[in-house]
């Protein structure tokens, strides 16, 4: 991990008028719902999904591509440290927005009389800190293999095939292509249910283990992918 | 061992997805002497840019093998004493410079304690201390060429890797960088430049290598230049102007030959340096009125000529050339 990386890029982030733009739309939305439906509590929030890919795309493809990296790895910085700071800067960056919307929302939701407890407020902070670390991941593995926002389009990619497999397998009831797609949608966004996780009796490994694995898989293929890379100008 | 070691570097790129293997480099070793100044110069498309890659463990060479001071390029210790300027310099565009240098200073693992002070130190070196608060995007093409050597030369490294410093830099900024480079070199750090511009090349480095085509044609040391043929014109002020006949009978004297002679202006071919000297003497003797002697190739451009003539092109001699002018291509 390397500071000076990580809080560059979150001032990188800060910079792009069009990122944060996307990033006040995505958080705005939700909490105006919130403002005037307080009846359905944080529901509308949803889920981080949004906002992490539009603070992760490009998150590694734009520096390959644009030449910055080349720079960058004439410093004496391991390629490995490289990426694992990247995906912790968006994770944290997509983390701490997370918490601010819940602030803002928790606020909202107790001056209309509907407050939240702070088990709800918990579970849906650790929820989105699980989705935020997963699909920092996962960005950063796609970012690694494509220059420039090639990861988003990757990633917008294999959602679409995933959920028409899942459809396909439900609508022709094979069992198996259903399992498939959906593992490959849990691998693609990779997260954990709090709430049942919990609730249930014994704690069930599976998704924990699933979850961990898909994260160190995408970080450990993302940094193979840039230890081989060969980095000339605009190698992207 | 120290220094750098380059011992059979071969390196190819392949043409498309599975098109054909191009060769870049070839078979090519060398050693560079920790202190040289170390110049790399050829046509276009020579492998030149290939090879610095190579260096500084961006590329992975298809065979061969480079160290320096005995370990290999990418290892993290020869990147805490190298500094590195590309040729096409991209940024972060929305830092400032004095960030910009303040991030690479902290990427370089300086003390943090002496941040301030040397990016101040940097940008004063390379003239852009009153635009340090500005944004990159807002810079010239020549201010990014300055900054970008303000980057290499944190920390004070050891090993500077320079792909042309100077393009696109303006004529005051030639002279900067010409100076700061000569000061480097005086300093002991090792240079290794890659530069279309001959005369900067000559006036930095040591030794040059002639890269064509993935292969270095020759290594020669630039005092060498000192002791090959050239052409040299004498421009004469007002006076009485000698005859064609006169003038070559005063070469022939000195050991050099008359080229040819368009009214106070005449061109000679000399050995060496030295013969250019005795021309000169025999001429100031005989009382030609010399206004200005200036050898129509510098050093280098000679060597680089003689050493890999066809790397130039079609030969096309000069109108008014003998055909015992010992001009090469032009």
């Amino acid at each position: 991990m390397n500071l000076t990386l990580i809080t560059t890029l979150w001032r990188q982030r800060l910079t792009s008028a069009v990122r944060m733009a996307v990033v006040a739309v995505l958080c705005g939305f939700p909490l105006l719902m919130v403002t005037f439906m307080p009846a359905m509590g944080m529901t509308p929030l949803g889920n981080a999904q949004g906002i992490m890919l539009a603070l992760a795309a490009g998150m590694i493809g734009q520096d390959v591509s644009s030449g910055v990296l080349q720079l960058l790895c004439a410093r004496p910085v391991r390629r490995s440290e490289y990426v694992v700071s990247r995906w912790l800067g968006v994770a944290l960056a997509g983390l701490a927005i997370s918490l601010a919307q819940l602030a803002i929302a928790g606020a909202v939701l107790a001056a209309r009389g509907a407050p939240p407890s702070p088990q709800q407020m918990a579970l849906f902070a650790a929820t989105r800190a699980f989705e935020c670390f997963g699909l920092g991941a996962v960005m950063a593995l796609l970012s690694s293999l494509i220059g420039g926002f090639g990861d988003l389009a990757l990633y917008l990619i294999a959602s679409v095939v995933g959920g028409v497999l899942q459809i396909a397998g439900q609508a022709k009831h094979w069992t198996w292509m259903d399992r498939l797609a959906s593992e490959f949608q849990q691998t693609l966004t990779p997260t954990l249910d709090l709430q049942r996780l919990i609730a249930a009796s014994p704690m069930p490994w599976f998704p924990i283990v699933s979850y961990l694995s898909a994260v160190a898989l995408a970080l450990a293929l993302a940094i193979v992918v840039m230890n081989r890379k060969e980095l000339s100008y605009a190698s992207g | 061992m120290t220094g750098i070691q380059v011992e059979g570097l071969t390196k190819t790129y392949r043409r498309g997805l599975a098109g054909d293997r191009v060769r870049a480099l070839a078979d090519v070793s060398l050693a560079i002497a920790p202190g040289e100044a170390f110049g790399i110069i050829g046509p276009n498309g020579a492998g030149k840019t290939t090879f610095l890659g190579c260096l500084l463990g961006f590329l992975r060479p298809d065979a061969g093998r480079i160290t320096i001071d005995g370990r290999p390029p990418d290892d993290l210790a020869v990147r805490s004493v190298t500094g590195y300027l590309p040729e096409r310099l991209v940024l972060d565009r929305w830092m400032t410079g004095a960030e910009f240098l303040a991030y690479h200073h902290a990427l370089a693992r300086l003390p943090s304690d002496s941040r301030h002070v040397e990016v101040e130190a940097a940008l004063e070196r390379v003239g852009l201390a009153e635009a340090s608060r500005r944004a990159i995007r807002g810079y010239s093409r020549g201010m990014l060429q300055r900054l970008g050597l303000a980057q290499a030369m944190l920390g004070r490294p050891r090993y500077l890797f320079l792909d042309e410093p100077a393009s696109g830099v303006d004529p005051a900024g030639v002279v900067l960088f010409r100076r700061l480079l000569s000061e480097l070199a005086r300093q002991g750090v090792t240079v290794i430049l890659n530069s279309h511009q001959l005369d900067q090349v000559e006036r930095v480095c040591d030794r040059v290598a002639f890269v064509k085509a993935g292969r270095v044609e020759a290594i020669e040391t630039v005092a060498a230049g000192a002791a090959h043929a050239r052409v040299l014109r004498v421009r004469s002020a007002d006076g009485p102007a000698l005859t064609r006949e006169r003038l070559a009978a005063l070469a022939g004297e000195s050991g050099a030959a008359l080229v040819d002679m368009n009214g106070r202006e005449a061109r000679f071919t000399v050995a060496d340096d030295a013969g250019a000297a005795r021309l000169l003497q025999t001429l100031i003797g005989a009382g030609v009125p010399i206004a200005e002697a200036t050898p129509e190739e510098s050093r280098l451009e000679r060597l680089f000529l003689e050493s890999a003539p066809e790397a130039t092109g079609p030969a096309t001699p000069p109108p008014s050339a003998s055909p015992a002018s010992p001009r090469g291509p032009a």
